[in-house]
């Protein structure tokens, strides 16, 4: 899973002409780092939803890697 | 001097503004530009000389708006040298000006439209009284876009700081609000609800206004909790006719002075021409301008109501209006596309995510990334769906026409 959404991430800065990532860490925060805006981070939670049915935002922000690792358990 | 103005390029103070508008020998009535304080300096300096201007979106293609010749946007046009003695002469200046002022709305079929206003609707609710000297706005909408516009002419009349919050991440908005005092911030749903989880509250905040789209309860006791002090009103404001209601909670109120201007037939709200802008686009019948906003009364008798939903199909994405004939016209473009529907989806983070799906051409090879990198270099973001599926066929409803799910 932790590849799936490294490779959701990378499709999505791929899109906005940014350039792929070979990895990302937990510590990496979602808008400064890797770049994402609202609607980005709007279509990876429905990206991710569709994977797992769990909505990463349902109860508020979630700013780095890390915390859609553990809204996920993984 | 007072602080006019701070933003990621810098601080402006008034005097630095009263210096740029006695400087300037000429504008641009297209204005295109990513810089908060030129934008600002253009429209105050157009204003002021009773020129028109149209205030265009720094990421808006030629495409989206085909009515502009792009031979005018950006083209300085020379203006006589006014000097001004006071920033409060400029302010009185403006209130008097008999500019015509362009704003982009998205139409109910194909393109923008465009609406004309004048000083008059742009700032009917702009409220000027001692009580407001020392407001320090947090600024958070896009400048093009009437909600933005009140905030900036609600913030100039009265001489205070605009603290630039737009499209800053988390960690920066909460940096500003502290290090600023800012009292006051007008912002979307989507705004506030990426400022959660509350992990800190504001006491300076003495004001937080919703407008754009429609917010939820759970949201609003949220931001209740953030901002412990702030009053938390509603603001109801529209491209085509500016500020009309503002409410406490998510009820709005009539104000009595524009009672007799506003009806409700089977459940829309509508507004009479006298409120409105100037466009060609308007449908107009007898008299009254049909909004497409869907209300229930709370209380008929003083003007009490709730909006329910819209009418028309326009999807609000994070507080953007989308017309999705718009994004299927720019998709059924691309090659090897035979047949396209948009949709929405909810979404936690912007309140609805704009989907596509997408019939191709057997033999086509383009892909999902490839289509949104085209789509962004014609239409706005907010207008490209972020979810594209490939499928077989769409479905199609008993009158023929294809479902928007």
């Amino acid at each position: 899973m932790k590849h799936k959404i490294l490779e959701i991430i990378n499709e999505i800065r791929e899109s906005n002409s940014l350039p792929t990532l070979d990895f990302i860490t937990e510590e990496n925060r979602l808008r400064e780092d890797l770049g994402l805006t609202s609607f980005d981070l709007a279509e990876l939670t429905v990206r991710i939803e569709d994977e797992t049915d769990i909505d990463i935002f349902d109860d508020g922000l979630i700013t780095t890697v890390g915390q859609i690792y553990q809204k996920l358990n993984i | 001097m007072a602080l006019f103005l701070k933003d990621s390029t810098g601080e402006y103070s008034y005097d630095n503004l009263l210096t740029s508008i006695n400087g300037s020998d000429g504008y641009c009535q297209n204005l295109q530009t990513d810089s908060l304080y030129s934008f600002f300096l253009n429209l105050i300096v157009a204003l002021v000389h009773n020129r028109p201007a149209t205030l265009l979106d720094s990421d808006l293609s030629l495409e989206e708006i085909s009515i502009i010749d792009e031979s005018t946007i950006n083209k300085r046009d020379k203006i006589d040298n006014k000097v001004f003695n006071s920033i409060e002469e400029v302010i009185n200046e403006i209130w008097k000006s008999s500019s015509k002022i362009t704003i982009f709305t998205s139409g109910t079929t194909g393109q923008p439209k465009n609406v004309v206003h004048t000083i008059e609707t742009l700032s009917r609710n702009v409220k000027k009284h001692t009580g407001h000297t020392n407001d320090i706005w947090g600024f958070a909408f896009n400048p093009t876009h009437m909600a933005g516009l009140q905030v900036f002419f609600q913030a100039l009349s009265n001489l205070n700081p605009i603290i630039n919050l737009f499209e800053e991440s988390r960690e920066k908005i909460f940096g500003l609000i502290t290090s600023n005092n800012i009292t006051h911030i007008s912002a979307t749903p989507t705004f506030y609800r990426l400022l959660l989880p509350i992990e800190m509250s504001f006491p300076t905040v003495k004001r937080i206004s919703f407008g754009g789209e429609k917010s939820d309860r759970k949201l609003y006791d949220k931001i209740c909790g953030m901002f412990p002090m702030a009053k938390v009103t509603n603001i109801y404001a529209s491209t085509e006719a500016g500020t009309l209601f503002s409410s406490k909670g998510d009820c709005f109120v009539i104000p009595e002075s524009i009672s007799d201007k506003i009806k409700v037939d089977d459940d829309e709200l509508l507004i009479h021409q006298s409120l409105l802008g100037i466009s060609d686009n308007f449908i107009i019948e007898k008299e009254y301008y049909h909004s497409g906003d869907l209300i229930e009364w709370v209380d008929e008798k003083n003007g009490v109501f709730r909006f329910k939903s819209r009418k028309n199909e326009l999807i609000n994405v994070g507080g953007y209006k989308v017309n999705p004939h718009e994004t299927e016209e720019a998709i059924s473009n691309l090659p090897g596309v035979q047949q396209v529907i948009v949709y929405h989806k909810e979404n936690s983070v912007i309140g609805n995510v704009l989907c596509a799906d997408i019939v191709k051409n057997p033999n086509t090879e383009i892909s999902t990334i490839e289509i949104k990198k085209i789509l962004k270099q014609k239409l706005q973001d907010f207008k490209v769906p972020r979810v594209i599926n490939f499928v077989n066929s769409l479905s199609i409803t008993r009158t023929g026409k294809v479902k928007r799910k």
